[in-house]
């Protein structure tokens, strides 16, 4: 039997997997609401875009999992870096941050999603091989 | 911006979903429809890739007998006529069409209707003078006229020369969201696969019957899709009738050629989209998805409008419309980068054609969607210019090929 190369089980289980994460994550005292918003919004994309993919559940979640960490730090890196430029140059640098951190967080977003694809990729063209 | 998320994770999950069946299907098929074909190469000097092309076409595995082949010289002061001419000589199928400096000039849509005068087939087809198709596209594209709904057929384009520098690489990411995913999932779902205007070829009948191409539009190639379809005919798409193209080698050439794409497309949407919407001959899911294909180069004037209102918005403290407009920024962008087809439908479609290096450049899309943005901005204000003053500002910009592309053909 061919094997299909969307896996809707892994699908399910991975919006499940990302809700939890995300309610962690918009519960949290420490984390604020952008990076809240932001890593809400990697997961649901990261879940959405990978886990239909043929590869093994581990590996999606260790990466689903490796993702929100380089998002909390990215996010933790560039708030710092914000509230620094505020307290010299005033409120008018949190526009720029509101504006442009969606573009920061792309960044991260989509070069992470890159990887993960490549891993699977060599991983399902290794296990044919 | 949302409407366009989701459209194109639909298109992806469908193409995944399907993608062993096109493998299968593809294996399966035996070509047994061959009608006589005409094909219309406009070129207008391209000396350095017009030998290319006529050599591959020489080459294809079609019966010779059913073969026309028009070259339309569009007054060309290159040697693009004496290379034509040379292979004239030799080979019976091929013929020549040469326009003069005052007939010539007005862009492809103008030489395909010169050249379609003197097809004599039942399929016109045309290709680019930078392409290189594969030896057995005919019997692939022709194969689907064996049922009288189709009207025309599209093939898949892939960039030839991208290892060229990063701008070629860039446009073959482009290329294999927009064909690899976008295309096949428009033809699984019954939707509009768009006729590219080459590497496609449509029933002469009906090319007759819809009065040829309209030279008023410069994206002449969608204009006519929608009148196909409203006609009541429908595209079909043929992912592994591959065709290869030199792509833009400059961001300055991108440019011109995304330039013109997205007037053209922005004055088929004025054109036709409130007749798609009346139109008795579309259902209700083709109507969406034309919809959506006409107003696509809108969108990126949409999201640097959202970003030109979000600072002043802030400054009045609206908090509310602020929290809209914030959210609208990622949706818009996660939606666009990789320049109409999103940044997972480029990276699904390189993943499904085993193209693991290509994906690390993902990320530079981005700088595509920033580009486009001015683009398309500077192509939308010239557009409402040119229709405040009643002036036809037309003007084609044809993109140069440099023969760069004869070096990646391998024999």
């Amino acid at each position: 039997m061919k094997e299909s190369e969307l896996r809707a089980d892994h699908l399910i289980f991975g919006i499940f997997a990302g809700t939890v994460i995300s309610y962690m994550l918009s519960t949290s005292a420490y984390i604020g609401n952008e990076s809240a918003f932001m890593l809400t919004l990697y997961n649901y994309l990261f879940v959405a875009l990978t886990f239909p993919l043929n590869g093994r559940l581990t590996r999606k979640l260790c990466m689903l999992l490796i993702g929100n960490a380089i998002g909390l730090f990215w996010n933790y890196l560039f708030s710092s870096f914000a509230v620094t430029l505020i307290g010299y140059f005033g409120d008018s640098i949190n526009t720029l941050y509101m504006v442009l951190n969606p573009f920061i967080n792309l960044i991260w977003i989509v070069s992470f999603w890159s990887l993960t694809l490549t891993t699977l990729a060599n991983s399902k063209s290794t296990s044919a091989g | 911006m949302i409407a366009y998320l989701i459209r194109h994770y639909i298109f992806t999950l469908i193409v995944l979903k399907n993608a062993q069946k096109q493998k299968t299907t593809a294996l399966l098929e035996n070509s047994q429809y061959q009608p006589t074909v005409s094909i219309l190469i406009p070129a207008r000097n391209e000396e350095r890739v017009i030998g290319r092309l006529l050599q591959r076409m020489t080459e294809l595995t079609y019966p010779k007998e059913k073969l026309q082949i028009i070259v339309i010289d569009d007054a060309s002061t290159d040697e693009t006529r004496e290379i034509a001419e040379q292979y004239s000589k030799t080979h019976s199928c091929i013929e020549i069409i040469h326009r003069s400096e005052k007939e010539g000039g007005h862009g492809k849509a103008s030489a395909l209707n010169a050249g379609s005068k003197h097809a004599n087939s039942e399929i016109i087809f045309c290709f680019d003078a930078d392409y290189h198709p594969q030896g057995d596209i005919l019997e692939k594209l022709t194969e689907v006229f064996a049922n009288p709904k189709v009207g025309v057929v599209q093939g898949r384009i892939t960039v030839l020369n991208e290892p060229q520098n990063i701008v070629t690489r860039l446009v073959a990411l482009e290329r294999i969201g927009g064909y690899r995913i976008d295309q096949q999932a428009r033809e699984d779902l019954g939707l509009i696969p768009q006729f590219g205007g080459t590497v496609g070829g449509i029933r002469r009948s009906l090319l007759e019957r819809l009065g040829g191409w309209d030279e008023s539009i410069l994206a002449e190639d969608t204009e006519l899709t929608f009148r196909v379809y409203l006609a009541g005919f429908r595209v079909g798409y043929i992912y592994d009738a591959e065709c290869y193209e030199e792509a833009v080698e400059s961001w300055r050439a991108y440019w011109k050629q995304r330039y013109r794409w997205a007037k053209g497309h922005m004055q088929c949407a004025f054109k036709h989209s409130l007749r798609v919407l009346k139109s008795k001959n579309l259902r209700l899911r083709e109507k969406i998805d034309g919809l959506l294909l006409l107003n696509v180069y809108f969108m990126p004037v949409l999201v640097l409008c959202s970003w030109i209102i979000g600072i002043p918005l802030f400054f009045l403290k609206s908090s509310q419309l602020l929290s809209i407009l914030w959210a609208s920024i990622p949706i818009s962008l996660y939606s666009f980068v990789g320049n109409f087809a999103p940044f997972f439908e480029v990276g699904i479609g390189a993943y499904l054609d085993g193209r693991n290096r290509a994906q690390w450049l993902i990320p530079l899309l981005i700088f595509t969607f920033l580009y486009n943005i001015l683009i398309c901005t500077k192509a939308l204000a010239d557009l409402t210019i040119s229709k405040i003053l009643r002036r036809n500002t037309n003007h084609w910009t044809k993109t140069v090929h440099s023969g760069n592309g004869n070096s990646y053909i391998i024999n």
